[in-house]
């Protein structure tokens, strides 16, 4: 039976026959857009399954891959891109431990494969990070896997609470493994210089699309975990989630280099999603982290392909450079200031909304406390966002610059991943409907 | 028509008018003045079609059930006094700013800023309430960071900051009381609500303190009020302001009636000392911009005064007030910004004589200053009398300190006339061209009018006004 997972598989394969012809990029995009109809369809193996949530979510990450396809001109990063596209569809349908730690780790290894794709020492740097990190990572994944069998657990099931010590024990130090790709502090140090030093392009996939399928993934494998030994995972969860937001945003303020700046809002963005995780007795759990994980795939793939596009066409890195860009491109200006008030939280944009459901549900658990201080850290993250826009609006551009006409295609894609933040920032319905079944 | 329209309408229209159309396109100006237009008729449409008390349904969409989070829009009187004093000051801002420079994107903006306000007046549900209200800054901190004076990134990034910031607690206060309630419905909130925890009322209280402004959550004011060009100013103080003022009544004093009484004293203290501290702060400035400024924030404490009687009376005067400041501060913000434009300067000191370059300006000048000090025969002195009398008859006869402020304000006011006005003819003053545009002075002209008009004949609005709390009338006139 033709599924969405073989279908990526196989146009992955395929799609190495088309490199260096004109027929990638339409090959892609037809693939993408038939995997749009196929979007509901099991993997078909054991231990994979479909919910509404999923299928909710695989249809956004398509869209959103739609976009990057658009915007991207290399045939290997689409290729690749195509297989990881493959890989995490996977995990999003994983249902027990085995099919968690296969897919997680086909993520992990095509995120490597991906950033190696190298042509400077700067790039070089960043993805030997990565894979340090990611090595780490599965080497933690694996241990805890162990512990968590002897101490009783099944591999080929869901994830359970037996209380053994060792099982729990297995679980948490599985947990830490998965929080170093959710870039948690204090396993976030590689994040800041692989999303800052590889690609623009390739830490668009890495932050936007690879981070929020795992932790979706992890959410639905560790959630019943965690309700049940919620004296001891809240505060732990508490205390790293709020330790990630406050870090990642204060980091962030003293960067100059956008890139950077970017990537600690990426960290902080985790904390907040990991607040999720801490709420999880909350009935809107689910929810948000769906909702947060929505509107960050589009405005995260969004700011940095702007990034990407910054860099390529006017070589601006820094917040110098961006001085007066309104007045020189006003659009590319335009779609940088929506998803960057989206991530700020501002409203009637997706990223208002994720972060509202996810607050509201850390009140909902009875965290109030700690929902203030996320509220403020929010507050605090406006800072170098606005920042950012006061130098794209208000400051006089540099002389030197000569602006171009912006190309058609990076509009279209650009336009995509806007109207994605527009309409999930007022529609929310949708995700309400579904976000409970995760 | 979907009330929906004036509300996402505008943004829309912004986004478009943004995106196309050639930079020094002058169709901006009349396109923005026919969408304020409209929102004036469709609120005096709404106004006529109001019941005597209590809400009026004019629809709910994009319903998340499970949530809460439908967009309902409700109005009652309350409501609908707010919608038209935004459109009037919307239309008058317009034509305040028909020589703005770069006139394509400040009219968009401009419009832009329409659409959520009006959402923030019509809306019932508070989370809906919390979007339009924070998406209010989004242009006010392009208006201020793009056409303000020297220090206009500062204030802008401040205003932004500090006001984002305060906007965070009342979220935090709203998800408290979804909680607690199960609802985001503001009109079912004070039944479901079995005990109001003393959280929510100060999370409340402090968030929308910072957008009245209350001492001492006042700083952001100056900065943004001096920076921002000056039809930017008169929104500041006529819409955002009164926005603050506007939810302090609707959601501290009538949906958390209980404990509003049993911290009434906190705000009528803070209250009177914003009212003073204004008042000497704006005796004491030199800079013209900043004293009109303090002396906005000072008639704001007024405002705050009068709410804090949470009475009948109290609270029509504070409407009253505010009707009235938006309408007074409004021609002395403009009529400040335009001397800096044209003198260079904000010091009052160089700017003397100016009844003898420009008689007409000047005559305004005096008619707005002698409002603000609360001369009988305008908008002012009905204002400060009907507070006074309320508070008087709320806290007793020690309440009389409040005819100090009016004082400090006839101080302040008289020697700002005495530098600025009247004296010597400086040499600045003598170099520079005070001609106006006629469309914008026809907007001084307009205001003037009605500072006198609602001033001689204040039942006109009491009538309306009144009818914003003839559910308390029941209820003895007090909460």
């Amino acid at each position: 039976m033709i599924s969405l997972f073989s279908l990526l598989f196989v146009a992955s394969l395929l799609s190495l026959l088309l490199h260096r012809t004109k027929l990638l990029q339409p090959f892609t995009l037809a693939v993408l857009l038939a995997g749009l109809l196929l979007s509901g369809t099991a993997v078909g193996l054991n231990g994979f399954g479909t919910s509404e949530a999923m299928t909710l979510f695989t249809i956004v990450m398509l869209i959103v891959l739609m976009a990057f396809a658009l915007h991207e001109k290399s045939d290997t990063t689409m290729t690749q891109m195509l297989f990881l596209s493959t890989a995490s569809v996977a995990l999003l349908q994983s249902q027990t431990m085995l099919a968690f730690i296969v897919s997680f780790e086909a993520v992990s290894l095509i995120s490597i494969v991906l950033v190696s794709h190298i042509e400077t020492k700067a790039q070089a740097e960043g993805a030997v990070k990565m894979f340090i990190a990611g090595a780490i990572a599965t080497g933690m994944l694996l241990l805890g896997a162990v512990f968590y069998l002897m101490g009783g657990g099944l591999l080929d099931a869901k994830l359970t609470s037996h209380g053994s010590l060792f099982s729990q024990m297995g679980v948490y130090v599985m947990l830490f493994a998965v929080f170093y790709k959710l870039t948690i502090v204090p396993m976030h140090g590689w994040a800041a210089d692989t999303y800052a030093l590889v690609r623009h392009s390739h830490a668009a996939l890495l932050t936007g699309v690879a981070k929020t399928v795992v932790a979706l993934a992890a959410f639905k494998l560790f959630a019943p975990f965690l309700v049940h030994s919620i004296a001891f995972s809240v505060p732990l969860l508490v205390v790293l989630a709020v330790v990630t937001m406050t870090l990642g945003n204060f980091m962030a303020l003293h960067q100059k280099k956008l890139a950077r700046i970017l990537a600690y809002s990426s960290i902080a963005h985790a904390g907040y999603m990991l607040l999720a995780y801490a709420a999880v007795k909350s009935g809107y759990a689910s929810t948000g982290l769906l909702y947060m994980a929505i509107a960050y795939i589009f405005m995260q793939t969004a700011v940095f392909l702007v990034l990407d596009t910054l860099r390529k066409k006017y070589d601006m890195q820094t917040l110098e450079d961006l001085k007066g860009l309104a007045k020189g491109d006003g659009i590319l200006a335009f779609f940088f200031t929506v998803q960057l008030f989206s991530l700020a939280g501002i409203p009637l944009l997706a990223g208002f909304l994720g972060k509202a459901v996810v607050f509201y549900a850390v009140v909902d658990a009875g965290l109030w406390y700690v929902a203030l201080i996320a509220l403020l850290n929010s507050a605090l993250s406006v800072g170098y966002y606005a920042w950012i826009v006061k130098h794209l609006y208000f400051d006089e551009s540099r002389v030197s610059n000569s602006f171009k006409t912006p190309e058609k295609l990076n509009i279209i894609s650009q336009l995509i991943l806007l109207g994605g933040t527009l309409y999930f920032g007022i529609f929310a319905s949708m995700v309400f409907a579904v976000g409970n079944g995760l | 028509m979907s009330p929906l329209f004036f509300v996402f309408g505008p943004v829309l229209l912004a986004g478009v008018m943004m995106l196309w159309g050639r930079k020094e396109n002058s169709v901006a100006k009349y396109t923005a003045l026919a969408v304020f237009t409209a929102m004036l008729l469709f609120s005096l449409s709404l106004l006529a079609a109001l019941p005597s008390e209590g809400y009026m349904d004019i629809g709910s969409y994009f319903a998340v059930k499970r949530f809460d989070f439908i967009l309902s829009l409700q109005v009652d009187h309350l409501s609908v006094v707010m919608l038209i004093l935004t459109s009037v000051l919307l239309i008058l801002v317009t034509l305040s700013s028909w020589t703005m420079k770069n006139p394509k994107y400040y009219f968009s903006l401009l419009i832009l800023f329409s659409g959520p306000i009006f959402g923030v007046f019509m809306s019932t549900n508070l989370l809906w309430f919390f979007i339009f209200w924070e998406l209010t800054l989004v242009p006010m901190y392009f208006l201020v960071g793009i056409w303000g004076a020297e220090g206009r990134i500062y204030a802008a990034v401040k205003f932004f900051l500090y006001t984002h910031v305060a906007s965070m607690l009342i979220l935090l206060a709203f998800f408290l009381i979804h909680k607690e309630t199960g609802v985001f419905d503001m009109t079912l909130v004070k039944e479901t609500m079995l005990s109001t925890p003393v959280l929510v009322w100060w999370l409340l209280f402090i968030g929308f303190a910072v957008k009245m402004p209350i001492f001492p959550f006042h700083t952001w004011l100056p900065d943004a009020h001096v920076q921002a060009p000056a039809p930017i100013s008169v929104l500041l103080a006529g819409v955002l302001l009164k926005m603050g003022a506007y939810a302090m009544i609707r959601m501290v004093i009538l949906m958390l009636p209980e404990q509003s009484q049993h911290f009434a004293w906190v705000i009528l203290v803070l209250g009177l000392v914003t009212l003073f501290y204004a008042g000497f702060m704006a005796l004491y400035e030199t800079h013209l911009k900043k004293m009109v400024a303090y002396s906005s924030i000072s008639h704001m404490g007024l405002v705050t005064v009068a709410i804090a009687t949470v009475s009948y009376a109290g609270l029509s005067a504070a409407l009253y007030e505010m009707i009235g400041h938006a309408l007074i501060i409004s021609p002395l913000f403009l009529i400040a910004g335009f001397l800096h434009s044209r003198t260079g300067s904000w010091q009052m000191k160089e700017m003397g004589g100016l009844m003898q370059k420009a008689p007409y300006l000047s005559a305004l000048f005096v008619l707005a200053g002698l409002a603000a000090l609360g001369l009988p025969g305008t908008m002012g002195f009905i204002g400060e009398l009907s507070i006074l009398i309320a508070a008087i008859a709320q806290y007793g006869a020690g309440l009389i300190v409040l005819a100090l402020g009016s004082m400090i304000g006839a101080g302040y006011i008289i020697w700002t006339f005495r530098r600025v006005v009247y004296g010597e003819k400086s040499v600045l003053v003598e170099k520079s061209d005070f001609r106006m545009h006629k469309v914008e002075f026809a907007a001084l002209v307009v205001f003037a009018l009605c500072i006198v008009g609602f001033g001689l004949f204040p039942s006109v609005l009491f009538h309306t006004i009144n009818a914003a709390f003839n559910m308390l009338l029941s209820q003895g006139g007090a909460l």
